[in-house]
């Protein structure tokens, strides 16, 4: 260390804060986006700061597909899919990532399957090699599929226990009704009937190069990382699937409850909801900035008083949650037992005044700044701007949308947010969820609407 | 075939103040961002006796209210500058951080140095804060399967010297013995400059960095510190066992803990190796013998928190296993790995690959951490730990050089000296509805 320096500078102190210096210029990185010959979507952005790369093939079809003929199916694919292939077992893929400094996910969601790696820039050829290996090759081993399908069995044993989980679980369900959104995890039984050969086939229908998207981020030249992408996958041919339409979720007219008992527990999992919009809508930014004052930072009105002046809870909050064909609004919070009733009527307090009366300019100043800053605090990491150039190029938003999106936000005005704010925060309709015992909870949840109960297994009680 | 490895270099500038604040700058230029924190050597380890739990719930009081900065100014001003901020209490530290367009450093440094300066909170907050800190404890732990397994389980088993011991994120009854003339006490002994250190990196100019430092943090007066207090452990010479019940959780659920060497000794670098041969993900010794080869267990991972402890700390492998194994058996199989570690050692191959896996990680931490929207918290992390406990942020150039020299005769003997029963902590966590809450 450097010697401690002499002397204290004498300066008089600041009572004030510091006014903000001059906003030093953000600059994207390039992306190169070409559609190779066989339909594969190839998105490349270098960011050179660590030597690592990231990379993460996309296709357009996840769990929503399957929701009506095997719940869950697209995600046991996807569990599956990393554990063997034509020339490689288990045990050699869990070595060769090793050797690559290398971690790999597979998963699923309602609107996609990925298969994503990320390891040293050194080794970028080996890890696109295994990332087409398992989407091409994969073979799907009898005992792999076993043990993976028991693991499952015993994960959503554990999932019925968790509140958040029942909570989001049961908001869907109301939501969506017959749209396959509102189906989010198998039952035991449904994982137990899956076959070997179901996902076989919904892995040689779905992971098809046709409509996919392959992104890579990293510490690479664009121009060599594309002749690799064109030699590992560019020999790679199958047509893209027909999709399925999905009925339209229901409207609901006037708030209800659902309540899902959990005897015994010492705390309430809270969950408000409505449907909303997705990204394409036009309303998106408008709603974004309402959310943000609402309840989507930790300076917003929910948590200053839930929290801040109430102390109900610990991370309460907001958000807009967009799947590709709809989204929802969702306010949540875990509360403890007594003041189940007094947190509701603060979650639609709030959502009437954001409804009622205009934002402050102040709130309307610190959200928008809040939203830019956040918003391009995904240049600085490699998993950050992977993150966001997902959100173009699945979502299929403009290509200048990294570029445009602060001004967009710094344009929007308190009209554009009440506006939102009645569009989208459907206070009057709002779905309540409520998660804990019912002998404590039952009587303050149903002073807002007409109430059912249900098991954690999602049967009804009577 | 091995490909060459490509060299990273941090820059580090670091400097001590007047006050003895130890001041760290790391410029990196690729985004218009700066990340600063300020770790002060404080952690739940050393809270006071009786007030379990009071290094967390002051944690909370720190974003309550400081002289010119009333409550939520901090975080009024924080999002609002277009950044986030957040607070963790840790062992041995307790860290205070922020990201942030880098336009904001001076008005973030400004902020920092006026809680750091003085503390503005009044017993309406505290109440506030308990209340918060009270559904925090049962959204983590109280209400969660398997919360606080086994982080809160498992020190009161492993270890006998309190600070180590005892319930970190604390039992309700001493959070609400917590007086505000507590807050101010240990505000007063720990949270002054010459116990801390204030960490800056990204867009910035070290020289013009340190400057702003000087000038906001460098008239707060020194402190007299506490005497370092005693965290050693007595000796141990027998398998330590402890049961907890799970409420809500199907499957049981095991953790076994190693208590590692200390420090900067030769043997904690092997360790921190060994502990990836053991762990390191799927093709980690434990994983591919639990979950892949026996089948007993449906998921197993484990860590050692090496770099950011100081001072008595395990390796830590947990299990959730299938209802039809008992606890017993499970160890049982787990036993065998540590046998065939300590009969045969690691074969070369193997510790090659796992050493450029931990290169990798080591990587990744540095540039992200906590997700993957706060950039750089892993290297803030981990130069605060240096510069505090090694009193060296270089480290963070040379420490990987250490690591990546073990052979594997090292790991062998290792496995040898420590992993053994009377080194070790055993923590089941027995489901009260075997099979299910149905």
């Amino acid at each position: 260390m450097t010697a401690p320096s002499a002397s204290a500078p004498s300066v008089s102190r600041r009572t004030t804060p510091p006014a903000l210096a001059p906003e030093r210029p953000l600059a994207w990185p390039k992306r190169t986006a070409i559609t190779l010959a066989n339909g594969l979507e190839v998105v490349l952005a270098e960011s050179r700061t660590f030597p690592k790369i990231s990379a993460q093939l996309y296709f357009r079809s996840g769990n929503a597909v399957v929701a009506h003929s095997a719940p869950g199916l697209a995600e046991m694919t996807a569990t599956v899919v990393r554990t063997g292939t034509t020339s490689r077992s288990n045990r050699q893929i869990e070595e060769d990532l090793r050797r690559m400094g290398a971690g790999l996910g597979s998963s699923s969601g309602a609107d996609s399957s990925a298969i994503s790696a990320s390891g040293l820039a050194e080794s970028s050829s080996g890890i696109l090699e295994l990332i087409a290996d398992l989407a091409r090759n994969a073979s799907f081993p009898e005992g792999e599929f076993e043990r993976e399908r028991r693991q499952r069995f015993e994960e959503l044993k554990v999932e019925r226990t968790t509140p958040g989980f029942l909570a989001n679980e049961r908001l869907r369900r109301v939501l969506f009704g017959e749209h396959p959104y509102a189906i989010i995890a198998p039952t035991e039984e449904q994982v137990a009937s899956f076959r070997r050969e179901q996902l076989v086939e919904f892995y040689r229908e779905h992971y098809v190069p046709e409509g996919s998207l392959l992104l890579a981020v990293g510490d690479f030249s664009t121009d060599a990382m594309l002749e690799q992408v064109k030699s590992v996958f560019g020999s790679w041919n199958a047509p893209k699937p027909a999709l399925p339409t999905s009925p339209a979720p229901p409207r609901p007219s006037g708030r209800r409850v659902h309540l899902v008992s959990m005897p015994g527990t010492v705390q309430t999992q809270v969950l408000v909801g409505n449907l909303a919009i997705t990204r394409r809508d036009r309303d998106w930014y408008r709603l974004t900035l309402a959310n943000a004052i609402y309840g989507g930072a930790f300076h917003s009105r929910l948590v200053l008083n839930i929290r801040e002046q109430k102390g109900y809870t610990y991370s309460p909050g907001s958000g807009v949650n967009a799947l590709r064909q709809h989204g929802y609004f969702t306010v949540r919070a875990a509360v403890r037992n007594d003041v189940v009733a007094a947190t509701l009527n603060e979650i639609f307090y709030e959502m009437d005044r954001m409804r009622s009366l205009p934002v402050t300019p102040e709130e309307l100043d610190s959200a928008r700044h809040y939203l830019t800053g956040v918003f391009s605090l995904g240049v600085a990491t490699q998993n950050g701007l992977l993150g966001q150039l997902s959100t173009v190029y699945l979502d299929e938003l403009p290509e200048d949308y990294l570029e445009t999106y602060r001004d967009t936000i710094r344009l929007l005005t308190a009209d554009d947010v009440v506006a939102a704010a009645r569009r989208h925060f459907d206070s009057a309709n709002a779905q309540i969820v409520v998660v804990g015992d019912p002998a404590q909870i039952r009587d303050q949840a149903a002073l807002f609407g007409p109430i059912t109960e249900y098991d954690p297994a999602g049967n009804l009680l009577a | 075939m091995r490909l060459e490895p490509k060299k990273l270099h941090i820059p580090v500038e670091h400097t001590t103040l007047a006050n003895g604040l130890r001041v760290v700058a790391s410029q990196d230029r690729s985004a218009p961002f700066v990340t600063v924190g300020v770790y002060y050597q404080i952690g739940f380890r050393l809270e006071p006796r009786g007030r379990s739990g009071f290094a967390h719930l002051f944690e909370h009081m720190m974003f309550q209210g400081s002289e010119n900065a009333g409550k939520m100014e901090h975080i009024r001003l924080v999002n609002s500058s277009g950044g986030l901020l957040n607070g963790t209490t840790n062992y041995d530290i307790t860290n205070y951080f922020e990201s942030v367009p880098s336009n904001a450093l001076e008005r973030v440094l400004w902020l920092e140095a006026d809680r750091m300066r003085a503390l503005k909170v009044d017993d309406e907050n505290l109440r506030n804060q308990r209340d918060v800190v009270k559904e925090e404890v049962r959204v983590n732990v109280l209400n969660q399967p398997y919360g606080g397994f086994p982080w809160l389980d498992l020190p009161p088993v492993a270890f006998r010297n309190w600070p180590n011991a005892h319930n970190f994120y604390g039992d309700f009854a001493d959070l609400d013995a917590a007086t505000l003339a507590d807050v101010q006490q240990f505000f007063r002994t720990y949270y002054a400059p010459n116990n801390a250190v204030l960490l800056m990196l990204g867009d910035l100019e070290p020289a013009e960095a340190l400057a702003l430092a000087r000038r906001y943090f460098e008239d707060i007066p020194t402190q007299p510190l506490p005497p370092r207090a005693d965290v050693d452990e007595p000796p141990q010479t027998e398998e330590r066992r402890g049961e907890v019940a799970e409420k809500l959780g199907p499957l049981p659920a095991i953790a076994i803990g190693y208590t590692m060497p200390k420090r900067e000794t030769a043997d904690w670098y092997a360790a921190a190796i060994l502990d990836r041969v053991l762990h390191g993900g799927r093709a980690g010794r434990v994983y591919r013998k639990l979950v892949l080869e026996e089948q007993i267990a449906v998921d197993v991972d484990g860590s050692a928190d090496l770099v950011d402890t100081n001072g008595p700390t395990q390796m830590v492998t947990r299990i959730f296993h299938k209802p039809e194994f008992t606890p017993e058996g499970t160890v049982a199989v787990f036993d065998e790995v540590i046998e065939e570690l300590q009969h045969r050692g690691a074969t070369s191959d193997e510790l090659e690959d796992v050493k450029v896996k931990f290169r990798s990680d080591y990587y990744s931490m540095l540039e992200g951490g906590m997700g993957s929207y706060m950039p750089r918290f892993g290297l803030m992390h981990y130069l605060a730990c240096f510069t505090l406990f090694d009193g060296d942020p270089n480290r963070i150039n040379t420490i990987l050089d250490g690591f990546l020299q073990i052979t594997p005769d090292r790991i062998q003997s290792v496995a040898n000296k420590y992993l053994i029963p009377g080194n070790r902590a055993v923590l089941t966590r027995r489901p009260v509805r075997l099979g299910g809450a149905q």
